[in-house]
């Protein structure tokens, strides 16, 4: 683009919609990702599983497959270091729990006992029939209640199988629940779903055989932390392996993680005397052996005042979390201290266990763990509320966290616009016109609320991310962010902060993103913290970018560089205003015969937060906190048993829109995931484990129709430690849905769903039986 | 020899005969715009239009398209000028992750070229092959009544 149209063209792009930086290649099939990827001589690798829930391996014979012309290498639990891998090496040590490829034991149907390399589909597959595999089958449990039981067959080798058992202790509710007018307890069920990305799982890994260095091309949410677990697992130093994502097509917390399939492809290459191997799973693989949200039974205990007070909490959950522990221990935290950050609660006990079970492993999805909280509290909270006639907003009201407040753990909660969201929400939505009136036509209104973190500490000891800003002599500028975009649009976010900060128009701007050995460190994208975080470190990088142009500026006209700075497209002085010179001459000078200086700005953020310890609970995990309400209105078919959603209203504390497009989008992206979660995604598993419907003809996701009307309400708290006041939020739109939904259903015809989905046979069951309470009450009374 | 064609262009194709068109696309023409997420004609993800009308590339069988006009993603813009969906998909804000981007487009243009003012009923009914797990449709359903008011006002230009 010439020069001088950027100036021609400028607006400030923060807060403006502006086109993804890089959308014109996804409307054109030009974009690459890595299911796109493809090398002169590339091999197909596959997966060798388990097709046993529960086994001793006795024997591996790979003689016939070796022979078979077209295969070029084979990797099993021999070809490894017998190193494990797993999430949450920093806090849980005990669950770093899985082998690259298993040597001894497999835990699901599914689990990776090696893999094969061949020149094309047909003979890896020809090849994956040939490995003789001889197995001791051991007895296996699939139901999570069932694996408590001391009898239980034991997956790993520890006391029982329940890998953590987090208590989470504050106050003495005994005593306080003495102290409520009422107190009542409820128990709810939330099943395991899957991310379901529509790119899948799919890597290429190519070895270089005379530097024994190694390359990645992964989907990956997050470059970074696949490369530690890489290299830890191949045994190398971590500048020895390079991950390199490309364009994401979803991650959802799916594609947080090393798998077993990254570290194959690369020891394949190895052995293929350093020939590309790309796996690429299919739909079915993605259901079997990625990851998977945990199943989640969720009892909670409340007592309150008849004010509507809330004096004490308690209440236990069971995460079904598969063969692994993945990042489970952390999702089970995260299902039970999230609610510090919407209601006050001083006495609590909550007790949370993460048990194994011979199914697919449970890992990070979109929500970590709230999601099924949300659908328990938020559902409990209205309860309440109905036991003590109260509206359910007044209810929220009553007992909601507030700004600049210290939560029970120690989560520092500075701007918190959860009031301003309800009330915003409920105005939109003409909350008192409609709940509880409009019954008769089988209407009904519902709220749910929640709270989320921007970033979570889950990488050793920080979570920084790094920026580099670097402007070249033509005038472009270049963000390298180790921030991995899977599709949210934080390329364009960064990219937009990155502008504003350096004073230049948007067009110039050109990113790269998530290649570990030019860009900088970054843990990646999950916990709703990529604006926030990277956004951040992408301000002082075009910040110390700037100040190196100026810093010319000022020697040239022998000014004071304080005085300068650079305001769309021009060169100004601060005290008086004028304008000095255009950018692109401030850069001519900056590279001209006389200085020469190179522009490349650098920053680096990592949040003021304290991590939690387990051992109390209490920590301030976060720079900032999100918060948000929601509203579903639907409509009951009392004869079928549907739900019409009729509008949804979504009011969200972002602290400021860097692109309100975006923001939408995220909003709208996270409510169609909650309504699938809600009516439709239901991952279930057969006698073996294996998933029941683990491919898109019956694990349903929602589809456009169906899709109600919905309005994103943002609410801006202009947070000081966010980038230009902005805020994460990627995820806490999705964590009230059902519950919001939930509370609409028993708004409209008075029954209570507690276990998702919510189908049409529930609500015909639950319809029958308030006929029927109905009617013996009436009996009784007669 | 098969010929097929592609994007006004003519491929001179040796064949088994048991590939897809899919497959074809992808691994032997590099037309790697067309993707797949299930490759069991589920998420539409692979739709391109053959004849005006939009298919499954997944479940097609390649071979027997002699003599068909097919169109892909990449046949869509004219140089730099995009096609007014793929316009309308950028300004409404309808593109996340964009993998299922190219199948939407593609299930929307054998929409609009019949019916540019489609209501959204019918919106839904030619999308119901197609999954998006990003955007939650709502900005793909905008751009694509957007897209149609364009089409039809160039419609009427030409």
């Amino acid at each position: 683009m010439p020069t001088s149209t950027h100036k021609q063209n400028y607006v400030d792009p923060v807060g403006k919609s502006v086109p993804r930086i890089d959308g014109r290649g996804m409307v054109t099939g030009q974009t690459k990702y890595v299911f796109d990827v493809s090398f002169p001589n590339m091999l197909i690798g596959k997966m060798i599983r388990s097709p046993h829930p529960h086994a001793k391996i006795v024997s591996i014979d790979t003689s016939k497959a070796d022979a078979l012309p077209g295969v070029r290498s084979i990797v099993t639990a021999k070809d490894t270091y017998n190193i494990k891998f797993g999430s949450n090496e920093y806090f849980f040590p005990h669950t770093i729990d899985q082998m690259a490829l298993e040597a001894d034991k497999v835990r699901y149907v599914g689990d990776e006992i090696g893999a094969v390399a061949a020149v094309d589909e047909e003979a890896a597959d020809e090849a994956l029939r040939l490995i003789d595999i001889k197995y001791e089958i051991l007895p296996h449990v699939v139901d999570v209640e069932e694996a408590m039981k001391p009898d239980a067959p034991m997956i790993h080798e520890s006391l029982n199988n329940i890998a953590v058992i987090l208590p989470v202790n504050f106050g003495n509710p005994e005593r306080a629940m003495k102290e409520a007018d009422y107190v009542r307890e409820d128990k709810f069920y939330a099943p395991a779903a899957h991310q379901s990305a529509m790119e899948p799982h799919v890597c290429v890994g190519q070895w270089e055989t005379f530097t024994d260095k190694v390359t990645l091309w992964s989907s990956s949410q997050a470059p970074f932390k696949c490369r530690e677990a890489l290299a830890k697992t191949l045994k190398m130093d971590l500048n020895d392996v390079r991950v390199i994502k490309l364009a994401v097509g979803g991650g959802f917390g799916g594609k947080l993680e090393m798998l077993p399939m990254d570290f194959a492809a690369c020891m394949l290459s190895k052995k293929a005397g350093g020939l590309p191997v790309k796996i690429c799973y299919d739909r079915e693989e993605e259901f079997l052996a990625s990851r998977r949200k945990h199943g989640m039974i969720y009892r909670i205990k409340t007592g309150v005042k008849k004010d509507g007070t809330i004096v004490a909490m308690t209440g236990e959950v069971i995460a079904d979390g598969g063969a692994y522990c993945s990042y489970g221990p952390t999702v089970l935290a995260a299902a039970i201290m999230r609610i510090f950050m919407v209601y006050k609660i001083q006495h609590f006990r909550m007790s949370g266990y993460r048990v194994y079970t011979n199914t697919p492993v449970s890992g990070a999805m979109r929500g970590f763990g709230g999601v099924q909280a949300g659908f328990a509290i938020e559902s409990h909270m209205d309860l309440l509320a109905k036991a003590l006639d109260m509206d359910p907003v007044e209810f929220r009201l009553k007992n909601i966290t507030s700004p600049n407040m210290t939560t029970v753990n120690k989560m520092v909660l500075t701007t918190n616009g959860l009031k301003e969201c309800i009330e915003k929400a409920t105005t939109a939505a003409e909350w008192s016109k409609k709940r509880g009136k409009q019954k008769n036509i089988k209407r009904g209104i519902g709220i749910g609320i929640a709270a989320d973190v921007m970033g979570s500490k889950m990488y050793k000891s920080h979570e920084s991310a790094g920026s580099i800003v670097k402007v070249e002599e033509d005038g472009s500028v270049y963000l390298f962010t180790g921030a991995a975009d899977t599709g949210q649009g934080s390329n364009t976010a960064l990219s937009q902060i990155a502008a504003h900060e350096l004073g230049v128009s948007y067009s110039r701007i050109k990113c790269k993103s998530g290649d570990t050995e030019i860009t900088p460190f970054d843990t990646g994208s999950f916990a709703s913290r990529v604006t926030f975080i990277s956004g951040n470190a992408t301000i002082r990088a075009a910040n110390d970018a700037k100040k190196q142009i100026l810093n010319v500026v000022a020697e040239e006209l022998k000014m004071n560089v304080d005085d300068l700075d650079i305001k769309a497209e021009e060169v100004i002085n601060k005290t008086n205003g004028s304008v000095i010179m255009d950018f692109d001459k401030a850069l001519e000078l900056a590279y001209s015969f006389n200085y020469g200086r190179q522009i490349i700005g650098r920053g680096s953020y990592n949040p003021k937060t304290t991590p939690i310890d387990f051992r109390t609970a209490e920590g301030n995990v976060s720079g900032s906190y999100g918060f948000e309400a929601q509203i579903a209105e639907v409509e009951v078919d009392t004869d079928t048993g549907e739900v019409t959603l009729l509008e949804m209203w979504d009011a969200h504390d972002i602290g400021k829109a860097i692109n309100p497009q975006s923001v939408e989008g995220q909003i709208e992206g996270s409510l169609a995931m909650g309504i699938g979660y809600t009516f439709l995604e239901n991952l279930h598993f057969d006698k073996k484990g294996r998933p029941a419907n683990g491919n898109f003809a019956n694990y349903r996701l929602p589809r456009s129709m169906g899709i109600p009307k919905m309005n994103s309400i943002l609410v801006e708290t202009n947070d000081p430690e966010g980038p230009f006041g902005a805020k994460g939020m990627g995820e806490a739109s999705l964590l009230p849905t059902s519950a919001a939904i939930a509370n609409a259903i028993e708004d409209a015809v008075g029954i209570r769903m507690k276990e998702l989905p919510i189908t049409p046979d529930k609500i015909l069951k639950a319809l029958k039986d308030k006929e029927l309470d109905k009617k013996s009450d009436e009996k009784n009374n007669s | 020899m098969t010929t097929l064609h592609i994007n006004g262009k003519k491929y001179q194709l040796e064949l088994k005969g048991n590939e897809t068109l899919l497959e074809v696309l992808r691994n032997n023409l590099g037309l790697t715009g067309t993707k797949t997420a299930c490759e069991e004609s589920e998420c539409g993800t692979c739709t391109v239009n053959i004849n005006g009308k939009s298919v499954l590339a997944c479940i097609t069988m390649a071979a027997a398209l002699e003599g068909d006009r097919i169109t892909t993603i990449e046949g869509l813009s004219n140089d730099d000028v995009l096609h007014p969906l793929q316009q309308a998909f950028l300004d409404k804000g309808a593109v996340q992750c964009g993998f299922c981007i190219p199948g939407f487009i593609m299930s929307a243009k054998a929409l609009l070229d019949k019916n540019p003012e489609p209501t959204r009923e019918e919106i839904d009914y030619a999308l119901d092959g197609n999954l998006c797990r990003c955007a939650g449709y709502l900005k793909i359903i905008e751009a694509i009544e957007e897209a149609g008011k364009i089409m039809k006002e160039q419609q009427a230009q030409n």
